[in-house]
């Protein structure tokens, strides 16, 4: 959380803030403050006292007539900083009490005048996003998604776009796919939509992994309706995506699961607390095998969802903590989405999770122009985007680094660390650890392999 | 049939079938959706989920685990 700090230092230090011609630092002003991180870009600013105009006016009062002093004995210094969102609270209530010159703390939110949100235009191309990930290094060092299986758990895939748009052939393994009961339709030969999309972005990071199709959102059981599934369906989706699992040699085993849906309403569930909620409850059915698929070997995401505060999506209908369930599970990868330009987008959800507090993980980039799935000018968006993006990474550092070498709580711990840190602190509920990182994870990765040699 | 929920149940890997599962929690096949069948969910602790009706599911619960509920899912985007 970005904080303004509010102190109050000796006169002499405040009368060289307050100088025109003086450029006072953050350092000239405090050498430091219990669990902030002080951003030393910013100028110290001198803030007048604010008194009662009339003798025996309201000290506290606001709503009088006032005079301000720039007095240095009486004006104060605001710097600027950044408490760890997991503490924020206590520490706002502590500092002014326990350190020197603290007088007041106040958040320092982010304003903004061009949020990318729903309805906006594409902010760049997946070339730009392939740039930003840098593809070209990944593939030079053999980083291509080759051997490893990307099931898309989605609407389907429709693979002739997916060709059309990329220019290239994209591989569908039509024995490993799966269906839910009662959806017919060929592995990679679904209609158009929302799957295409993810298909197509897993594919910039990992142009050779194999695409697995389990079309899980088209299911029709009893209970769902025509744009949606069930979690049932997700449940043995999940089941299927073990038996692929198992069948791998256990020295090569390379399975990533990129999951762009969720639930929007509490509705449909039960109240958190009760035996039978899905949202708040790690014993659910589908929380449960999510752990054991991860346990046995494979890299899930979720998206972290479309309901942040700037802009969220109607559907919302969570009244906080918009990350729930298996979106917010332990053992997956939550990815937030930023733009391009590498700005959080105002739909992307924010933490603390439900069944986990540190989520999102990471971010990954979205509202780009790309699968050209919804149409010519509808970017590829929402976290639905993000999270392929990031499975498509994932995907290509599995083709030379199988679970036997590093396990799906090592590679996540591993991007969480070489994650581009949004802040100044490591985790926030915005980014989580910060932007999914190429360069630092393959350095990361090379550090790694050195040390094996030894 | 009714609004559906999910239960687990418990069963050996050797007698991980739908019928067993049904004759161990006393679940009639008119109760049950077994288009959706015996799922396994943790298959090393011998755990399974099946999917029945709600009024069934808070019969044999317990033994049974649940019921849990089975909402549905939505893609998220592009966000509306």
């Amino acid at each position: 959380m970005r904080v303004l700090i509010q102190l109050r230092p000796s006169p002499d230090i405040v009368a060289a803030v307050a100088a025109p011609d003086l450029t006072a630092t953050t350092a000239d002003v405090t050498d430091g403050l219990p669990g902030v991180a002080l951003d030393h870009s910013y100028t110290p600013v001198a803030l007048p006292r604010a008194r009662p105009a009339t003798a025996g006016g309201d000290p506290l009062s606001l709503n009088q007539p006032l005079l301000f002093s720039m007095a240095p004995e009486e004006a104060s210094v605001l710097v600027r900083g950044e408490i760890s969102d997991d503490e924020s609270s206590a520490r706002l209530a502590l500092l002014p009490g326990r350190a020197r010159d603290v007088i007041g703390v106040y958040a320092d939110p982010v304003i903004e005048t061009s949020l990318t949100c729903a309805g906006t235009p594409s902010v760049g191309t997946w070339q730009d996003v392939a740039r930003l990930m840098r593809v070209t290094e990944l593939q030079a060092e053999g980083y291509d998604g080759t051997g490893v299986a990307l099931a898309v758990c989605d609407t389907g895939v429709n693979a002739a776009h997916v060709t059309r748009q990329f220019g290239r052939d994209v591989t569908v393994d039509h024995d490993r796919s799966w269906n839910p009961s009662g959806v017919s339709g060929q592995a990679g030969g679904f209609a158009v939509d929302h799957g295409t999309m993810c298909a197509f972005d897993t594919l910039i990071a990992a142009p050779r992994a194999t695409l697995i199709d389990v079309p899980v959102l088209l299911s029709r059981r009893q209970g769902g309706t025509a744009m949606d599934g069930l979690l049932s369906d997700a449940v043995a989706a999940f089941a299927h995506l073990r038996s692929v699992l198992d069948a791998q040699p256990a020295a090569t085993r390379a399975l990533v699961v990129s999951n762009s849906w969720g639930s929007f309403s509490p509705l449909w569930d039960l109240p958190p607390g009760q035996p039978g909620n899905y949202s708040d409850n790690a014993a659910h059915p589908f929380n449960i095998i999510v752990g054991s698929l991860e346990q046995a070997g494979a890299d899930i995401l979720f998206a972290a969802g479309n309901c942040g505060l700037e802009c969220k999506d109607r559907r919302c209908g969570f009244p906080g903590r918009p990350i729930v369930g298996a979106n917010s599970h332990p053992q997956v990868l939550s990815v937030g989405g930023v733009d391009t330009s590498g700005e959080r987008v105002g739909y992307s959800s924010q933490g603390p999770g439900r069944l986990s507090d540190h989520k999102p993980d990471i971010c990954a980039y979205t509202h780009f122009s790309g699968s050209k799935a919804f149409g010519d000018d509808t970017p590829d968006s929402g976290t639905s985007a993000a999270c392929p993006v990031a499975a498509g990474l994932v995907a290509a550092i599995r083709t030379r680094w199988p679970a036997s070498q590093i396990s799906p709580s090592q590679l996540r711990t591993l991007l969480h660390r070489t994650a581009e840190d949004r802040s100044d602190v490591g985790f926030d509920y915005d980014y989580g650890y910060g932007i999914a990182d190429t360069a630092s994870l393959l350095s990361a990765l090379k550090r790694r392999t050195a040390r094996q040699r030894l | 049939m009714g609004a559906m929920v999910l239960v687990t149940v418990q069963l050996a890997p050797s007698e991980a079938t739908l019928e067993q599962a049904m004759r161990q929690l006393g679940l009639t096949e008119d109760e049950v959706d077994t288009d959706y069948g015996l799922v396994p969910l943790m298959p090393e602790q011998g755990l399974y989920a099946v999917r029945v009706e709600e009024e069934a599911g808070r019969r044999v619960s317990p033994p049974a685990g649940g019921p849990f509920t089975d909402p549905p899912i939505e893609p998220y985007g592009p966000p509306h």
